[in-house]
């Protein structure tokens, strides 16, 4: 123990910073709250901190109550264990009635933070009466943070009664006058039925009554930015029945979500479209239920509101999966994806571009390629950029459908076409789809369709597109083998042109490639081809190649190993021990770790 | 702690809010208080060293982790940043207000506190220190991140200084950071000013212009009526906040014009200058081109007065708004030019137009 004088200073150290004008200096003393409690011990933190900090939760900047709230859901050890955690919720409560919404919700989540160490009394002496006042105080505020702490103690209570009381209570938050409270509460619910679910045998009918009135009440609702909750709540209900394997509702449910997603209200169309695979996959017991929604479903895709359209347009193959036949898939969803395609928007267009290849694995072969490749070489054209990225970059799912025959002799135009696209990222997608393209196209078709275009982009203006390229030939060497890349890319590279050379960036971009194709060769290519051209790089006129030089040398002898020695030796470290007395620091500081890490691995 | 250092500063803040700068409004006088002597108050300049920063291994591995932090768009805490300043003071003292600088090399303009935009650039022309650059000015204010953008260029001018020149921009002042935003950011992302202190302290140290190849005259806004030859700019004492006047004011305030000869700039600071002052300079200093920030312009690079004056900028959508493309002009060591243009950074979440009114850019 310290002595009692020393022992008072931090408390008061800290309440002058408190106290301080600046708020910076009072946020930063909130910060430090859990080295002053620790310093305190948990006797004095109850008696003299908590109360003192419960104090300025009522007068203070909204800067420092955030930090006081998030400090307050840490503080259970502090004060001594859960025995007294509920110490910490008359200051929470009256943070959790701030009108600023950050600190609402700070408090909130400390709250159910402490909820989770109460024991089953301090639930019912202290913390659900807690949650009854902010639900019931005149302001609006106090009960949008009620609503965010039922979470904490709805499936913990195990007593029916009480359960029923708390629901009886939140609905009358999700009826209250004010659209934020029913907001708050819609959002909530959710949550709260998904507990209900993972604890499936707890639940009474009556409870599910208050839910089915509260579900009613909220798809009634005037707001639509609240009736649109509605949505994420009719399916937490349908994820409950159907864990419990009860269909006695899925009809009336069924009919609710149609109504939904054909409300007048676009915002709730929108939340529709954007959760519908989810939604519809709730039906899946019956089929005829999920044929009654395709018809919904279309209507979502013609919607008058672009933003609808965007949302459905991603949703479309993860419906189309759910549909017991490919003859509907073909019949009247792709036709809708015809029209999608040609959207006014771009936005739409290119939602519907990220998924839609998805839709080939469904389809036959055939009908794949009679109907569903059109479209997408229609996309690949299209004048949007991100169109074209969202297809190509998930055009393997397409391969797989069709086959490799058919994308070569349809798809390769246009893969070539973009190769050159204006856009980089354009071009960037098509270089990261090279590797697979070469698996499945093999050596000899690649060689003469592909190889050149390869090396090409090794030329490009973008740095981003000429280093991709350099890890394009790496990953072409790893599919087609050391022979194939000495002959085809590594004799190229060390031919090109003097002119080209003559400019730095293309020596920088010759010795990147040849410093990533190290590992993957054999060692007699790396000896005979990558070495000299190294060494004669390591003379260059530009500092930055001749410390390129001495990295590429560290991954050469990383390779090589001890095997070579005398090589090592009489070439490597020579070249490098020049390096290291350059006139450039920074050649200087690379050529010595390199020449550190090749002792290192030689030793 | 430092409470001796806020009292005086403070004051002298009031001062210049008083009198507030009306930057870029066509037409609108600028009203600068009278030369106010700049104590450094936050003394990153307290203990210059006698010689050019020597970085040991342990700096070397603290500048690493400094630069992969902020390149992540985190900022360095303040403590970090006093020692960032302290190393950059002793590295920046000893350029030249002409600092040469060999080929090949990327001229870059404006970045303006477009962390994204800059981290865009390099996937465009190539990473530092593998590329060598030259910035020419205005890293802080108008973008949310200037914080994390001037300390990413000043940690790399100190861990790579050959690789790198950063030139001083018209925005790198006391005065105009209080308006435009760098001041503020430094508040909200540090709790006060001291950070901010910190680096308009090393500003006063940055070179003014540079000189590559001794064939292109690099440097933020334009020429000065006071400044015929290249030597006369290397005889200036750069060490100072940008002042209202004089030829240290011109060269990061001035702009090309279309007219002849010299004239009044509606900047309030600077003049304008033509063809003909241009190409008198050029011939006298035997340069190939003047290459120079400032402006913004749409297509992110401009030729002025007849390809002897180029204008480039590397803010593409300008303030997150005005739609413009941004440019960096490489020159290999044959002194072969080439414009890289390029869009903003693709990032969800940002948000793509501004509070601000747009009239400044008018």
């Amino acid at each position: 123990m310290t002595e009692r004088s020393e022992d008072l200073y931090p408390l008061a150290l800290l309440m002058d910073e408190l106290k301080h004008d600046d708020v910076a200096n009072r946020v930063e003393a909130m910060k430090k709250l859990d080295t002053i409690a620790l310093a305190l011990g948990p006797q004095r933190t109850r008696d003299e901190l908590v109360p003192f900090l419960t104090e300025v939760a009522q007068d203070d900047e909204d800067e420092v109550f955030a930090f006081l709230a998030e400090q307050l859901g840490k503080f259970v050890p502090y004060v001594g264990g859960n025995k007294y955690a509920t110490l910490l919720l008359p200051a929470l409560e009256i943070l959790a009635s701030t009108e600023e919404t950050l600190v609402r919700d700070k408090a909130v989540n400390s709250l159910n933070n402490i909820a989770q160490e109460l024991s089953q009394e301090q639930l019912f002496h202290d913390f659900i009466p807690l949650i009854e006042n902010l639900a019931t105080n005149e302001w609006f505020s106090s009960k949008v943070s009620a609503c965010g702490l039922f979470k904490a103690v709805l499936v913990r209570v195990q007593d029916d009664k009480f359960r029923k009381e708390l629901l009886a209570l939140f609905l009358q938050l999700t009826q209250d006058d004010t659209p934020m409270v029913r907001r708050a509460a819609g959002r909530n619910l959710p949550t709260l039925i998904d507990l209900l679910t993972q604890n499936i045998h707890l639940s009474t009918n009556e409870d599910w009554d208050y839910i089915s009135n509260m579900f009613q009440r909220l798809v009634g609702d005037s707001q639509d930015s609240v009736k649109f909750l509605a949505v994420e709540v009719l399916i937490s209900i349908l994820k409950f029945f159907n864990k419990k394997e009860d269909s006695t509702h899925t009809k009336g449910l069924l009919h609710s979500a149609v109504q939904l997603i054909g409300d007048e209200a676009w915002r709730v169309r929108y939340m529709a479209a954007d959760c519908f695979e989810d939604l519809a996959s709730q039906f899946t017991a019956d089929p005829a239920y999920i044929e009654e929604l395709v018809q919904p479903f279309l209507a979502l895709c013609e919607d008058n509101e672009s933003d609808v359209r965007k949302a459905i347009a991603k949703q479309i193959p993860g419906f189309a999966k759910l549909l017991p036949n490919s003859q509907i898939v073909l019949n009247k969803i792709l036709p809708v994806v015809q029209t999608l395609c040609t959207d006014e928007s771009e936005t739409v267009r290119a939602s519907l571009a990220s998924e839609v290849t998805s839709l080939a694995p469904l389809l036959s072969k055939q009908e794949a390629i009679d109907n569903l490749i059109p479209i997408l070489l229609n996309m690949l054209k299209d004048e949007f950029p991100d169109v074209r990225l969202n297809i190509i970059t998930k055009l393997k799912v397409v391969n797989e459908a069709t086959g490799i025959d058919f994308l070569t002799e349809n798809l390769l135009p246009a893969i070539t076409e973009l190769a050159k696209d204006d856009n980089w990222r354009v071009r960037m997608a098509i270089i990261e789809y090279i590797p697979l393209l070469a698996e499945q196209l093999g050596v000899e078709f690649f060689d003469q369709q592909l190889a050149d275009l390869c090396l090409s982009w090794l030329w490009d203006t973008v740095y981003s597109i000429r280093y991709a390229a350099v890890i394009n030939l790496k990953k072409l060497t790893e599919v087609f083998g050391s022979d194939w890349s000495r002959e085809r890319i590594i004799s190229c590279l060390l031919k090109s042109d003097t002119q080209v050379l003559e400019n730095f960036v293309y020596r920088i971009t010759l010795l990147s490639a040849l410093t990533e194709l190290i590992p993957v060769v054999s060692a007699e290519v790396i000896t005979d081809k990558i070495l000299p051209f190294i060494n004669h790089l390591s003379t260059d006129s530009v500092p930055n190649i001749r410390f390129n030089a001495a990295k590429s040398y560290a991954v050469m002898v990383e390779t090589l190993g001890k095997e070579y020695n005398d090589l090592i030796k009489e070439s490597v470290i020579i070249a490098l021990e020049k390096l290291c007395q350059d006139s450039d620091v920074d050649v200087r500081y690379f050529a010595g770790q390199s020449l550190e890490k090749c002792k290192s691995l030689l030793s | 702690m430092d409470i001796d250092n806020d009292v005086p500063m403070k004051d002298a803040m009031e001062d210049h809010l008083d009198q507030a700068i009306d930057e870029d409004s066509g037409g609108g006088s600028v009203t600068y208080f009278n030369n106010v002597s700049w104590r450094s108050v936050s003394g990153i300049a307290d203990s210059k060293s006698s010689k050019p920063l020597e970085l040991t291994a342990s700096n070397i591995n603290q500048l690493d982790q400094w630069i992969e932090h902020l390149s992540k768009c985190q900022v360095l805490s303040e403590e970090d940043v006093g020692k960032l300043c302290r190393m950059a003071v002793d590295v920046l003292q000893f350029e030249g207000n002409v600092q040469p600088v060999s080929v090949p090399v990327t001229i870059c303009g404006d970045v303006h506190g477009q962390f994204h935009d800059l981290i865009e650039l390099f996937k465009i022309g190539g990473p530092c220190p593998d590329t060598n650059y030259l910035f020419m000015g205005d890293y802080v204010d108008r973008g949310y991140y200037s914080v994390e953008t001037v300390s990413y260029l000043v940690a790399m001018k100190v861990r790579y200084p050959n690789r790198i020149t950063i030139l001083r921009g018209n925005h790198e002042s006391r005065q105009i950071t209080q308006v435009y935003g760098f001041y503020d950011e430094c508040l909200r992302k540090y709790g006060s000013a001291n950070v901010w202190k910190m680096f308009t302290d090393l500003f006063d140290y940055f070179p003014i212009t540079a000189l590559v190849d001794n064939k292109i005259f690099c440097l933020h806004g334009g020429l000065s009526p006071m400044i015929e030859t290249i030597d006369q700019v290397r005889e200036l004492n750069r060490v100072q906040e940008v002042p209202h006047e004089g030829p240290m004011c011109d060269l990061l305030w001035s702009d090309p014009d279309d007219r002849g000869g010299w004239g009044i700039s509606p900047r309030g600071a600077g003049f304008t200058f033509g063809q003909d002052i241009s190409e008198q300079f050029n011939h006298t200093n035997d340069l190939s081109l003047i290459a120079r920030a400032h402006q913004l312009v749409m297509d992110g690079y401009a030729w002025s007065h007849q390809q002897s004056v180029v204008t480039i900028f590397s803010a593409p959508n300008y303030c997150y708004r005005c739609g413009n493309q941004a440019a960096i002009m490489e020159v290999d060591e044959n002194h072969n030019r080439q414009f890289l243009q390029y869009d903003p950074s693709v990032r969800p979440g940002e948000p793509t137009v501004s509070r601000k009114t747009p009239d400044y850019f008018l």
